[in-house]
């Protein structure tokens, strides 16, 4: 790996536009949530605002910023303020291994996925010391959910995400995207459906979303482990659950959806299509179903999602065996 | 002291006692705990407990080994204001008690009044009591129905419940004039009688209602996240029903045929052909499928009332006046409320006021079940036992 | 095992069956009226309870019929009601209203003998003061008197709510 000047300059090129991608990505997903759930239960949604709506995320956004941090007392200062930012922060550098064009990878490093996997375990870090140093039993309840669920789930999602390295022989993303053709019958997808299905089910516990957003519950723990943040610590954890969400799902695409290959021209459009079709997907379940329990979220963790994750893989590796 | 402190040294633990915060019922609670397990308030502004209602619990982990419900937050003393007032001066505040189901409470106050002073209400007048208290009864369930879905995480379905309370509650409305706190019957009779938009309507809901029971089915109770978190969980058995006097629904889960329509028959309920629910079942399951057997029954009872309503009267002719003056006495009327079993107790000496009136609220004796049934049951159930119970806290406290 | 397969299976497919209820309600058309844009329809609020306002004489229709017999004073339980008698004649002087206080029970409406108190439609009353929701209904009156100075039929308790329908224009 050298890090000449070039790859630095790349480096903070991206990163810069990857911050601007959240930020953005957090007012769209806003909107679009919003409007998702209110046409589900039968009701407009944002709609005063502007034309349909459409500024009512960022005068959200603006009243968060001008809001008063409220602090109770006795919480761990540091802890406190250095959660949020732990959250928003390391979700940046996973974003640096995708491919979103065939030209665009901000980071092209022959094992991206390694970085993705091993920076992935932050967010939880900072849920936990979230829920830990705001002195808030609901706080503690939510962060010690927030680490077992996010510890549990990371390993039937990396199995999934092997078998298809097992198929591409490469952790290279782009490489991966690249033995994928553009029609859909030449994705990931149809080869590997059930490591789809795992994946699909562990992005949405990884991220949090109903059905599977225990450490943040509102009928039992209210906030769970972001209960006693206010303003811009709340936002900080807004924007890093719609960051995370856009990862996953730009993830998904380049896995198992054929990454910026389409019908038309290859291009960074067909990435950001196909994932924010993944989004639309968990905003449609989460206004669906009702909430798991926890020793039921383990369960299906433990018992089928990581047995079927190692069943898969080692039907993957016999096959690949085989045939070559 | 600590508080600027904090900002040298974070790391600063506040041991002042000026910081204390515990009140009466922590300290009483926290006596009998175990050392290491957390106490946690739910309440009394908590998501779940649907109103101002406190539960103290103690948890190891995330298991509830003790809980204590915390009553009183929303008393309004509504039993001395009936000492207070007329008889029907004291009717709207009916509405108020329980605010999802005033046409029971209603129902209770002027059935008791009814009873005490002989008035005969006439046969229109029962019909359209049975009509409105059924809607009510239906509307009441609809909005468990979504809040209890609610607790469990699904936000979608108490919207589309609202749907349907919406239009209970514009046929409700052309009779009793209110969405909420409705002040339908009078001495001897109702307030106002039905006009044919108000059959039309009704006529129109209930195959709406039928269809729209369907959806439900497909949505939330064939949902396999739904029925996993509620079958088997938070089981009431006869036994403990019965120790705490429960009734309604729960006390039918638990698989006792008791329904103050049948055992202690009022209006012309007698007339009619339904089937109460009656459930082995009686785990959060049961009390659930319950209910919503309860909206189809319900459902059959208007169908036949808006059929067979004879021509006649709303009120009788000489209904009583604002001053009218209840004869010397002691009655009892039960009467079967959405929750279970309604009762106004009156004690009248003969003067302007009544002397004594007990209100019978089901949900206060509901809620005592909740501690037992809650012991050994993960927070997360504890909470979903909690929602089973139907609880209005207006009508827990009075 | 393979029972719990096979469950989990059905589970999937009920799943499956909430996501196409939902996918249903999202294409089907909104439920929700845009309160400020639109309100709801005058039928729906034929029998809606409103604040108290005062209906018109039979004979004069400027006039009010109450004779300030005090009867609904005394039958209010919220004690919102405080009509002084005129000096010369029974019709009253002042007649205040205290909606803050009403329960819109409707004793009064009932108990009256003359039929002058009927329940208005007006929904969408807003205030920001506690003193705003004490109401003169004389001066109600008067204000409809001015609008709509004469009705055909008798304005009795019911057929008062929609004036503008049964307007006669003195030309």
């Amino acid at each position: 790996m050298d890090l000449s000047l070039i790859t630095f300059v790349q480096i903070l090129v991206a990163v810069i536009a990857i911050i601007c991608l959240m930020v953005a990505n957090a007012v769209v997903m806003v909107y679009v949530e919003r409007k998702v759930a209110g046409f589900i239960q039968r009701r407009p949604g944002p709609y005063e605002v502007g034309p349909w709506g459409t500024i009512q995320a960022i005068c959200d956004s603006m009243k968060l910023l001008a809001k008063q941090i409220f602090v109770p007392a006795n919480v761990d200062l540091v802890l406190f303020f250095l959660a949020p930012v732990l959250a928003f922060f390391p979700v940046l550098l996973l974003f640096l291994p995708i491919p979103f064009g065939p030209y665009l990878t901000p980071w092209k490093t022959p094992d991206g996925l390694v970085l993705i996997l091993a920076f992935a375990g932050f967010g939880v870090l900072s849920n936990l010391l979230a829920g830990w140093a705001s002195n808030n039993k609901y706080g503690v309840l939510g962060a010690a959910r927030a680490v077992s669920q996010s510890i549990a789930y990371e390993i039937p999602l990396m199995l999934a995400l092997m078998a298809v390295v097992f198929q591409a022989g490469s952790l290279n993303l782009s490489v991966i995207v690249e033995k994928q053709g553009w029609v859909p019958w030449e994705w990931n997808i149809v080869t590997q459906p059930l490591a789809f299905f795992i994946y699909l089910i562990c992005l949405v516990a990884e991220t949090n979303r109903a059905p599977f957003d225990l450490p943040e519950a509102e009928s039992e723990l209210t906030a769970g482990f972001h209960t006693e943040y206010s303003g811009m610590g709340f936002a900080l954890f807004f924007l890093s659950e719609y960051a995370n969400m856009l990862l996953v799902s730009f993830i998904c695409a380049t896995f198992f959806l054929g990454g910026y290959k389409g019908p038309i021209i290859d291009g960074f459009w067909w990435t950001i299509i196909k994932a924010y079709a993944v989004m639309v997907f968990i905003v449609w379940i989460r206004w669906t179903f009702p909430r798991v329990r926890f020793d039921q979220l383990l369960n299906i963790n433990w018992k089928w999602l990581l047995p079927l994750g190692l069943l898969n893989l080692w039907i993957t590796a016999i096959i690949i065996k085989v045939v070559n | 002291m600590a508080s600027w402190l904090n900002f040298i040294n974070p790391f600063t633990i506040d041991d002042d006692p000026g910081t204390y915060l515990g009140d009466f019922y922590t300290d009483n609670f926290e006596k009998g705990a175990q050392k290491g397990n957390v106490i946690l308030n739910l309440g009394p502004q908590h998501p779940s407990t649907h109103g101002v209602l406190r539960v103290l619990v103690e948890l190891y982990g995330e298991y509830v080994l003790r809980s204590e419900p915390v009553l009183g937050y929303l008393h309004r003393m509504q039993e001395k204001m009936g000492e207070v007032k007329t008889p029907y001066q004291y009717l709207p505040n009916m509405g108020r008690v329980d605010y999802l189901n005033p046409i029971a409470w209603n129902w209770a106050y002027a059935g008791a009044v009814e009873l005490l002073a002989g008035i005969e209400v006439p046969e229109r007048a029962e019909y359209l009591r049975i009509i409105s208290a059924e809607l009510n009864r239906i509307s009441s369930h609809l909005l468990w129905w979504g809040a209890f879905v609610l607790d469990l995480g699904g936000v979608t379905p108490i919207l589309y419940a609202f749907e349907e309370r919406e239009k209970i509650n514009d046929i409700l409305q052309i009779v009793t004039g209110s969405r909420l706190t409705m002040n339908y019957f009078r001495f001897g009779g109702v307030g106002q009688d039905g006009d044919e938009r108000f059959f039309a309507l009704i006529g129109e809901f209930i195959p709406y209602m039928r269809e729209r029971l369907k959806m439900y089915k497909d949505l939330v109770t064939d949902n396999v996240i739904l029925r996993r978190r509620l079958e088997g969980i938070g089981p009431m058995d006869r036994d403990l029903c019965l120790r705490y006097g429960a009734t309604g629904p729960i006390l039918r889960a638990a698989g006792v045929d008791y329904d103050t329509r049948k055992a202690i028959p009022y209006g012309l309920y007698h007339k009619f052909e339904y089937r109460v629910p009656i459930g082995p079942p009686n785990d959060n399951f049961g009390r659930y499928i319950m209910r919503l057997e309860e909206i189809e029954a319900s459902l059959t009872i208007l169908s036949q009332a808006i059929e067979s309503i004879p021509q006649g009267k709303h009120i009788i002719d000489k209904a009583p006046k604002p001053a009218y003056k209840l004869p010397p006495g002691e009655v009892f009327f039960a009467v079967e409320g959405a929750r279970g079993q309604v009762i106004c107790h009156i004690l009248s000496d003969g003067g302007k006021t009544p002397y004594r009136i007990k209100l019978r609220a089901p949900g206060f004796s509901n809620l005592s079940l909740f501690a037992e049934a809650a012991k050994g049951t993960i927070l997360a159930d504890a909470i979903a036992i909690l929602g089973s119970l139907d609880l209005v806290i207006p009508e827990v406290d009075r | 095992m393979f029972r719990a397969i096979w469950d989990n299976i059905k589970g999937i497919y009920s799943l499956l069956v909430g996501m196409a209820v939902t996918w249903d309600f999202f294409f089907s058309p909104r439920y929700t009226i845009h309160y400020p844009r639109k309100v709801v329809e005058r039928e729906n609020l034929e029998n809606y309870r409103g604040p108290l306002e005062l209906t018109r004489g039979k004979k004069e229709q400027d006039q009010t019929r109450c004779i300030s017999c005090q009867l609904c004073v005394k039958a209010c339980p919220g004690h919102c009601l405080k009509v002084t008698k005129g000096k010369e004649s029974k019709s009253p002087e002042s007649w205040l209203y205290d909606f803050s206080l009403c329960c819109l029970c409707g004793a009064c409406v009932e108990v009256c003998p003359t039929g002058a108190l009927a329940f208005s439609h007006k929904v969408y009353m807003v205030t920001t003061t506690r003193e705003a929701l004490i109401l003169d209904l004389l001066k109600d009156l008067k204000e409809r008197v001015a609008e709509t100075p004469l009705l055909v039929e008798a304005p009795d308790s019911t057929a008062s709510q929609e004036p503008s329908a049964a307007v006669v224009k003195e030309a």
